[in-house]
């Protein structure tokens, strides 16, 4: 019983000491630049997790990371690489930010809610169809496809913000729970988080999509239909970043402006790798990320240390997460 | 009048399809020896930004492009080291490894650029100068966009040649296909199969950093964070299009160079379409030309797959 109970914190050893790695590296590249790492951490801490206000903008930043990471579960978890989930993003939020004026004034408020939901997961799931098409049918390399698509989708919105659907009315942000600025965009996050998590486990897609991901050639020989599987896979994870574009409209910006771009992508597939497709880890890491994002800005007006810096931190987290690998094959054979 | 305006537009659209070629073309050609090694680098977008960087910087504060160029290279074999110990020596994931190194040299351009510069850009004065080919450049319409350019681009282009005669005609291209094809038979016949990938890997950092820094310091004179804007994964897409044969790389890197040239030519001439749908077009370019050649790749057989002596 103790046996197994080790063997199952593993993996979160690993993630955690990769953390550590990214800070203690991030940490000597501040000493090289010429700032004190022991102050920029300690004041990140303080005011990324010190205050209630930290607390709840950090919550607020996770949210879209919960729901992009939900739809790279199942996908991730097939072996299908949706590397472009920012521009998926992008045109969920787009279409929200587009017909939300127009449907607040006719539908009531649910109705409202789940339609321009609704809207933008199909703009993410559209988005995402050419890639997945292409990938179903003639096996195109995905991660090249949906990286293009999303270099795409920034310059559609643009062009489509700034010209044919220029519109500034703005819906009020009203979603929130009681007493905070949390919106229920956090709850759903965690929702289909967790959904998604229970999927790949306990059903037959989801079995069926570990079963690609081990072996193509013994999916077929079962019977399963993979080009299916990779559209099915795909859909869902284009189909939830979009859905991640209308909760922050709706529920933080209330419109959709040109040149938005929170590149939230390029944190949630570096934590889905560190959570291994766990969605239970990645509550926490989502936390995390979103906390050094808060924190980072914070700190950036106080001590001069650019935005930027989380970022690398991020990328150091996913190179020592990479290399942690090695050594949990070592710990695994012995 | 009108024609003089043409010929002038035809002139410019072929320099600056020369141009655009250019970073892209080096980083596919240097790309083209890893994936026939049997790697996937992800980080060759990583690898471009931190070459252009790093370039632009050690060039503007040192007022020399060749300490530039010279910096910018190091900065790519070290990037292709640490691509090549994860990937090679301790085997971990490629494409894990590939997004990190992207996401790492992205944002730690972007961080150090900040901290250096704040929010200025200034521009490296000097830089660009071409150096026109006695004769050839005089030829008409095409002479000044084709013989009159940076040193660089003469390089790349002839590297062509160069680069498809040493993976056809030589025993180190022979032993690059075989790593990729069948590391196993190779490793059987003698061959260092892991000297082989670190070989190929160092060798297509050092390109791709070259080709970003060939954007900062050759071609533009200043540097933007998100200068290359996805260059390191058409990159990719060229070599899987040109079915990892330098020649036929060269063509699909000239196609993607005309798509950009394309771009700021049709500003240029004043046609009344937004910059932003425009700028959307290479990227469907690369869409569509996979559509069209890359349905029926033969990948080499083991890419992405890291070698182990008697399996796994």
């Amino acid at each position: 019983m103790n046996k197994v109970a080790l063997a199952d914190l593993k993996p979160a050893v690993l993630s955690i000491f990769s953390i550590l790695c990214s800070l203690i590296t991030g940490g000597i590249i501040l000493l090289v630049i010429g700032k004190n790492p022991v102050v920029y951490f300690s004041l990140l801490f303080a005011q990324g997790i010190g205050t209630s206000l930290g607390v709840i903008e950090s919550i607020i930043k996770m949210t879209p990371l919960l729901i992009i990471a939900a739809g790279l579960l199942p996908c991730f978890a097939a072996g299908l690489w949706n590397i472009g989930a920012e521009g998926q993003f992008l045109i969920g939020a787009m279409l929200a930010g587009w017909a939300a004026p127009l449907l607040s004034a006719t539908l009531p408020y649910p109705v409202y809610l789940v339609a321009v939901s609704l809207l933008g997961a199909a703009g993410g799931m559209a988005w995402i169809l050419l890639p997945a098409i292409l990938k179903a049918r003639y096996d195109i390399n995905e991660i090249i496809t949906t990286l293009m698509m999303s270099w795409v989708a920034i310059s559609l919105v643009t062009w489509l913000v700034k010209g044919p659907i220029n519109d500034l009315s703005t819906v009020p942000a009203q979603t929130m729970i009681p007493f905070t600025r949390i919106h229920i965009g956090f709850i759903i996050g965690i929702v289909t988080l967790l959904s998604m998590h229970w999927v790949i486990r306990r059903t037959t897609l989801g079995y069926q999509f570990r079963v690609m991901l081990a072996n193509k050639k013994a999916a077929r020989h079962a019977g399963m239909n993979i080009p299916r599987l990779t559209v099915y896979g795909l859909l869902i994870s284009g189909g939830l970043a979009g859905l991640a574009g209308v909760s922050d409209v709706l529920a933080i910006k209330g419109l959709f402006q040109s040149n938005w771009n929170p590149q939230y992508a390029m944190a949630a597939i570096p934590l889905v790798f560190l959570a291994r497709l766990n969605g239970w880890a990645v509550i926490p890491l989502a936390f995390l990320f979103s906390f050094l994002a808060v924190g980072g800005e914070f700190v950036a007006r106080e001590l001069g240390v650019p935005v930027f810096f989380v970022h690398v931190l991020e990328g150091l987290t996913l190179l020592f997460f990479a290399a942690s690998q090695y050594f949990e094959k070592k710990w695994g054979s012995k | 009048m009108n024609s003089l305006f043409e010929s002038a537009l035809i002139t410019a659209v072929i320099a600056s399809t020369i141009r655009g070629t250019t970073p892209i073309l080096l980083a596919a050609l240097g790309d083209t020896y890893v994936e026939r090694s049997g790697l996937l680098n992800l980080g060759i977008e990583g690898m471009m930004v931190g070459g252009a960087f790093s370039g632009f910087v050690v060039a503007l504060k040192l007022n020399n492009l060749f300490y530039g160029f010279l910096t910018a290279g190091a900065v790519g074999l070290t990037l292709g080291l640490v691509f090549a110990i994860l990937t090679i020596t301790l085997r971990v994931n490629q494409i894990v490894v590939g997004l990190g190194l992207t996401i790492f040299a992205q944002s730690m351009s972007s961080f150090l650029h900040r901290v250096i510069f704040g929010n200025q850009f200034p521009i490296l004065f000097g830089a660009g100068d071409t150096s026109a080919i006695p004769l050839l450049s005089r030829i008409p319409f095409i002479g000044q966009g084709l013989f009159n350019q940076h040193w660089l681009v003469y390089m790349a282009f002839l590297l062509v040649p160069a680069l498809y005669v040493l993976m056809y005609q030589t025993r180190f291209g022979l032993r690059v296909r075989a790593v990729g094809e069948s590391p196993w038979a190779a490793d059987a016949s003698g061959v260092n199969v892991n000297r082989i990938r670190y070989y190929a890997i160092l060798m297509g950092g050092l390109m791709a950093s070259l080709g970003g820094a060939f954007l900062a310091i050759g071609d533009l004179a200043f540097f933007v964070p998100d200068m290359i804007m996805g260059r390191g994964y058409i990159a990719i897409v060229v070599v899987m299009m040109g079915k990892w044969n330098p020649a036929k790389v060269c063509f699909g890197g000239l196609l993607f160079g005309f798509a950009l040239a394309l771009t700021s030519a049709l500003q240029v001439a004043g046609i009344n379409i937004s910059p932003d749908f425009i700028l959307m077009m290479p990227y469907l370019v690369v869409i569509v030309a996979l559509l069209f050649f890359a349905r029926s790749t033969n990948l080499p057989s083991s890419l992405c797959i890291p070698y182990k002596r008697g399996g796994d």
